[in-house]
């Protein structure tokens, strides 16, 4: 049971990676952005690509394929988000869904369709209280935990993040003191792509790679980003771990219910609380 | 003054919203005619599979272009139909027109089950509940139902033949789904030009006013949602008649693109762009895909010319070209100042 946790623990944090970006695109522009898929699927196939070229070193070649995702997601923001700001929702979430059809497309022209093989860079396993953790999976905790602490020094002590934390409540009342909002907003679509690549850097050695490997991952994200409100940071922390556990708890028991558990508990969290966005 | 919105103030309170009689005739003859011309020029199987999406189309119609909720999981109805009857077809070999009426229902029971959550979001929200059921459905069929679904692989369901009606026939497919076609467009048209369907569009517009005037909208919505997917329903089960076999990929979550996109491309709110979208979608897969091998590439480019330059669609741009023949000289280069 306490290795299930344990495994709760890590699961939420890759959901926690992917979908603070996603709360954010919500929280400040009102897209929802469809096309976090493809910067979570592109950044581990840029991840395959480089490590070959490092030797087989993962580390380095983790950290080109999040550098990697920062152009393609600036090319994006520009080209296409930044033209849907005030557009009806159900127009971003088209013109989105259809970048991530191209950007899928792309990988299976470069990549293949076939799924690829990944393995955990870390094979080692420590022994404690008579169980064995993968040092993996401690890793993945650590980053989150490091990365929670980070996102929530940035957004308190820097101005920054003080902007986008001002902007999420009140994006005219920002404009109106003279703060060019557009550009943090580009600024946190690409550090929200990045960190979604960074889950999918840390989450494809332990799951499948193939190029519609981002949907799946993503309706997990957008739950999270729906139970823990749309834009609302601590929200979202809270409720990538619960739901990273929901998995965990099920998969113990029915490992094929795990995700489906997920949108179940989604349906109940919209029941008592229905979200007008 | 804008001329639209004249136009939006002036009805009296009791003019009537319906088209003149006969004009729901002559429609209903034109679409017939429309595709008994579409059946030499293409082989007659492919057309009854346009037909079938077309009832589909129309379905997801009366849900995003009239109701304004945009639904990413609408095979789940479809899928649900189909399965349904598939089902009944094979364990129990009933009757065809009681299994497609049992699909249709298990659609609609499905649909207000579901409609009693669904119908309380709106935007974007709505539409990622609907792929969460969606994918909740495809997830049940392909593993826990394994055992009577036969999971990723499927199952034959032959119908057996009543009467003269040999359900293998593709004249007799054809005649049955063109037939229901018509029957569905009559039902939604006579829906859509009541004081409901007016309703329905308002709410669309904006539902606190809708509210406001004392109508439970939450009803109405969730009536339409229902009507919706019993059509959806009705649908799959056509799809499980023509092709005699159901598998997982009817409620496949990634295919619901098609439709989204056959109702933009034809123009949403609108029944007649609703099946000329269908159309257009089914020529472009069926025949696009064997020249242009980056096949999802184009949709996604086309999807994106739609959302930016295209938001009428075919039909919204007839429209726009009658609408502005008909209007008397003089308005005509208003109109041309305007825009």
């Amino acid at each position: 049971m306490l290795l299930t946790i344990f495994y709760g623990f890590s699961i939420g944090a890759i959901l926690y990676f992917i979908s603070i970006g996603l709360s954010l695109t919500f929280g400040t522009m009102r897209v929802i952005n469809f096309a976090h898929t493809l910067t979570y699927s592109i950044g581990v196939y840029v991840l395959i690509t480089c490590i070959p070229l490092m030797k087989g070193n993962f580390f380095p070649a983790a950290i080109m394929a999040i550098l990697a995702v920062i152009p393609i997601s600036y090319v994006i923001e520009r080209f296409v988000i930044r033209r849907l700001y005030g557009e009806s929702l159900d127009y971003t979430f088209i013109a989105t869904f259809a970048i991530t059809l191209m950007g899928v497309d792309t990988i299976k022209w470069v990549w293949g369709v076939n799924p690829l093989p990944l393995s955990a860079p870390l094979g080692t396993y420590i022994e404690f209280w008579g169980m064995t953790f993968p040092v993996y999976r401690i890793i993945i905790f650590a980053i989150a935990i490091v990365l929670f602490l980070a996102l929530e020094l940035f957004f308190r002590k820097t101005i920054l993040g003080k902007i986008v934390v001002a902007a999420l409540e009140d994006k005219d009342g920002v404009r109106c003191l003279g703060v060019r909002v557009d550009k943090y907003f580009s600024l946190m679509f690409i550090l929200g792509s990045a960190l979604a690549a960074l889950g999918g850097v840390l989450y494809a050695p332990i799951s499948a790679v193939h190029p519609y490997m981002g949907l799946s991952v993503l309706l997990l994200a957008f739950a999270v980003v729906i139970v823990g409100g749309m834009g609302n940071l601590r929200g979202t922390f809270i409720s990538a771990f619960s739901l990273g556990m929901v998995m965990a708890i099920t998969a113990r028991y029915w490992s094929q219910g795990a995700e489906t558990m997920v949108f179940i508990v989604m349906a109940i969290v919209l029941i008592f609380r229905p979200i007008d966005i | 003054m804008d001329p639209t919105s004249m136009r939006i103030a002036e009805p009296s309170p009791d003019q009537d919203f319906s088209p003149p009689r006969g004009r729901t005739g002559m429609e209903i003859l034109i679409i017939g005619a429309g595709f008994l011309i579409l059946m030499p020029l293409i082989s007659i199987h492919r057309v009854t599979d346009f037909m079938i999406f077309c009832i589909f189309a129309l379905s997801f119609d009366l849900l995003y272009g009239y109701m304004g909720r945009l639904s990413f999981g609408h095979l789940l109805y479809l899928g649900t139909g189909a399965y349904v009857y598939g089902l009944l077809i094979k364990y129990f070999q009933v009757n065809v027109f009681l299994a497609i009426l049992s699909g249709m229902l298990a659609a609609g029971l499905l649909g207000m089950l579901l409609g009693l959550i669904m119908v309380r979001t709106t935007g974007a929200c709505f539409s990622l509940m609907a792929l969460a059921f969606n994918q909740i459905g495809f997830f049940l069929v392909l593993s826990p139902l394994k055992h009577i679904t036969n999971g990723e692989d499927g199952f034959g369901a032959h119908a057996r033949n009543i009467g003269f009606l040999n359900f293998n026939s593709k004249v007799t497919m054809f005649i049955l789904t063109l037939l229901v076609l018509l029957v569905v467009f009559y039902f939604l048209k006579r829906l859509t030009t009541s004081p409901y369907g007016i309703l329905v569009r308002s709410i669309k517009e904006d539902e606190n006013r809708v509210r406001f005037l004392g109508y439970n909208t939450y009803f109405y919505k969730w009536v339409t949602f229902v009507t919706a997917s019993l059509i959806a329903g009705l649908a799959g089960t056509l799809t499980a008649l023509n092709y005699r076999f159901v598998n997982p990929n009817v409620m496949d979550v990634h295919q619901n693109v098609g439709v989204v996109f056959a109702c933009l491309i034809g123009g949403a709110g609108n029944l007649y762009g609703a099946i000329i979208g269908g159309v257009a979608y089914m020529m472009i897969s069926n025949y696009l895909a064997i020249y242009i091998h980056r096949w999802e590439m184009f949709l996604g480019i086309s999807l994106l010319i739609i959302v930016f330059k295209f938001r009428k669609g075919i039909w919204g741009n007839i429209q726009n070209i009658g609408e502005y023949f008909q209007r008397p000289k003089e308005a005509r280069p208003a109109e041309e100042k305007r825009a």
